[in-house]
């Protein structure tokens, strides 16, 4: 009896040796897809960004793997919802990673979720890039294998402020502040910082928390300081950006507008005309750009989604997903999260359709223009690139 | 910086935000005075009312106090819905585990709409005739601002009727006061708790309907802390008092508004965290309320 134990157990673990090593082999040397994962945020206060994100993403999976794909093999991209929480993000990324196989991960226009999910990637040595998030920290505080599609925030605010002082002649500033996401507090810091650097004065700066409805404090605030501000910088996520310019403009204010990248999205949904009066937004990517690989991602996106590009994250979509492709291509055989994430790292001069990205060991932020909008009829005008 | 008009206006959005938390607070004060139930989903009827008035506006092009109608009629029947699934079987459960399944009620509907309507925020417009401003003296108000005070007082009176002069009315009382020994008299307790919810479940709708007008958008969460506050107004009013929900909702809506006036900028974000500060420190003060009778813990 004991001898029978003890052979059927070395049978069994002979067994499975085998069976892993045969599966290994098959890994190794079948033409497997490789699998990009990609979380985005399909519902909740994100998604009216990253759903475009997503669809831009993939676009150009389809149209790289109708191209032949990277090197021979095809791209497999896996999508989880992280439903604008946190939590769900980081679990997204654990399971993309040890369940799909996922090699290299995309995602998120903000950056809370990207610390979240950025972190268990960076445990597991596997690069994700981010599509829209764009605190110019994330890398430094995340890890090596984080990188940005987008420009940092830095960036965005700082060519606000040349912009309102530059082409409005803005000397004074108001800045409302949502204060319950790093985003804008990141945003509005970085505004004032350059606009007093210009010359200009704060006049008055204001808070509120995201999903506060109503402004009535704020607005009768400002309005007591007796004469409009020269630009009021109006940090808010994409969800209170409408609420923001209808009771803003309701209340009789008419200074100018201008905001970041989190304005790209529907201004006209509660604010209507309001929203055509003097909005500026700072954002990736303009579809008046007539450069033809513009043009084609444009006519390629309307083809596919029956509508034009809900707003510039589409593109930062799109983009991301052509940037993670060059880096596998580099690879070569050698298709690793370590490879990949190296390959990212060496990327210089990659041509994407919202600016030029390189990144270097010291920083995974590129440095790319920034495209000043004014709302106009129902769509973001290109006004300027700074 | 400080001058009369500025406070004007901070007093005069305080009793606009007041007098929506108002008709929602006297729909709470009877379900709470009857069960002691603090119901999280009580917010989420006005939110379910708002994307019915909502579709049926757009959609179906039904005018707007049919439309607000049918809402009504349909909320209520959520409403009783929710009472007999969720609340009626723990009835003689403890407060908390009552207080549990609302708020697990309240999650499943805000989940529920966003999955049928998204989580995007949808514009709510009323017809322009309502939007016009009048300026009455300093004082700017919308003819919706104005129907708000009005329906405020109307409902005021006719439940205080209701409650004196009719026999649910008396029925309701009683089980406010004693529910077990109002059962012991033959009252019909089950009767009396869904009359509580559909009163609470129609005012909601209404005050839904006048909050969604003026901020001009619903989405999922929007009834969600309105109705929380409207729970602080009752609390602060005392409850089985529709006078002092009334006051609570304007102490409160008021308060919230100096509050956000008057604070250094970088606290205003803060207005909601005082407003249930405010009903704490009512509380340590005034544990019935202000306007509640001294009351022996119910057996």
């Amino acid at each position: 009896m004991r001898k029978h134990a003890l052979m059927r157990k070395a049978a069994c673990v002979a067994l499975t040796a085998a069976m892993t090593l045969a599966m290994a082999g098959t890994a190794a040397f079948a033409d497997e897809p490789i699998v990009v994962g990609g979380i985005f945020n399909i519902t909740g206060d994100q998604s009216s960004l990253d759903e475009p994100t997503q669809q831009g993403f993939e676009l150009a999976i389809e149209e790289i793997n109708a191209a032949g794909g990277v090197n021979g093999k095809m791209l497999e991209a896996v999508y989880d919802d992280g439903k604008t929480d946190t939590a769900v993000c980081a679990s997204n990324a654990k399971k993309q990673i040890n369940n799909d196989g996922a090699v290299v991960l995309a995602g998120f226009s903000d950056s809370d979720f990207a610390y979240a999910a950025g972190a268990v990637a960076q445990e597991a040595g596997v690069p994700f890039v981010f599509t829209g998030a764009t605190t110019p920290d994330i890398p430094s505080t995340v890890g090596d294998c984080a990188f940005l599609c987008a420009f940092g925030d830095d960036v965005c605010a700082h060519a606000g402020a040349d912009y309102a002082v530059e082409e409005l002649g803005a000397k004074t500033a108001y800045v409302l502040t949502d204060n319950s996401m790093s985003y804008t507090t990141n945003l509005s810091d970085y505004f004032i910082e350059r606009f007093e650097e210009l010359g200009g004065e704060i006049v008055l700066q204001d808070y509120f928390a995201s999903g506060d409805y109503d402004y009535s404090a704020q607005i009768a605030r400002y309005q007591a300081l007796g004469e409009e501000a020269g630009i009021l910088f109006m940090a808010t996520g994409p969800d209170d950006a409408s609420t923001v310019i209808e009771q803003y403009r309701s209340a009789g204010v008419t200074g100018p507008m201008i905001s970041g990248d989190g304005w790209d999205t529907d201004l006209w949904g509660v604010a209507g005309d309001l929203a055509n009066q003097d909005v500026y937004v700072c954002t990736h990517f303009s579809s008046d750009d007539d450069s033809e690989a513009v043009q084609g991602f444009l006519s390629a996106y309307e083809e596919k989604y029956g509508k034009a590009p809900e707003n510039a994250f589409a593109a930062l979509g799109y983009d991301t997903a052509y940037l993670i492709a060059s880096a596998i291509e580099a690879c070569g055989d050698d298709v690793t999260p370590a490879a990949i994430r190296d390959a990212l790292e060496n990327t210089q001069d990659f041509p994407g359709i919202t600016g030029t990205i390189s990144y270097s060991a010291e920083t995974h932020v590129p440095d790319k223009t920034v495209v000043v909008c004014q709302a106009e009829d129902g769509l973001l005008k290109f006004r300027k690139n700074i | 910086m400080i001058n009369s008009a500025y406070f004007m206006s901070m007093l005069i959005s305080g009793l606009k935000l007041g007098s929506i938390y108002a008709i929602v607070a006297i729909g709470y004060s009877i379900v709470y005075g009857i069960l002691r139930l603090i119901n999280f989903a009580h917010g989420d009827i006005m939110t379910i009312g708002v994307y019915i008035i909502l579709m049926l506006m757009n959609q179906a092009g039904v005018p707007i106090p049919a439309a607000l109608l049918i809402s009504v009629a349909f909320s209520v029947g959520v409403g009783l819905l929710i009472e007999r699934l969720a609340y009626r079987p723990l009835r003689d459960a403890s407060e908390e585990t009552t207080l549990i399944s609302s708020l697990a009620v309240s999650a499943l509907l805000q989940n529920m709409l966003q999955m049928v309507f998204s989580a995007q925020r949808q514009p709510f417009m009323l017809p322009e005739a309502l939007r016009t401003t009048h300026k009455i003296g300093i004082v700017n108000l919308s003819t919706i601002n104005i129907i708000t005070f009005i329906s405020t007082a109307i409902f005021l009176v006719i439940l205080h009727l209701v409650l004196t002069k009719t026999r649910i009315g008396t029925a309701m009382r009683a089980c406010s006061e004693n529910l077990r020994a109002a059962r012991l008299m033959g009252v019909n307790v089950n009767r009396v708790v869904m009359t509580a919810f559909a009163i609470g479940s129609g005012l909601a709708v209404i005050a839904g309907f006048l909050l969604a007008g003026e901020y001009k958008t619903v989405y999922p969460s929007l009834g969600f802390v309105p109705g929380l506050k409207a729970f602080c107004a009752a609390v602060i009013g005392g409850i089985g008092s529709l006078g002092g929900a009334v006051t609570g909702a304007f102490i409160i809506g008021i308060a919230e508004m100096l509050f956000a006036g008057l604070v250094p900028t970088t606290m205003t974000a803060y207005r909601d965290a005082f407003v249930f500060l405010l009903m704490v420190i009512v509380l340590l003060f005034r544990p019935n309320g202000l306007f509640g009778g001294s009351e022996t813990a119910r057996s």
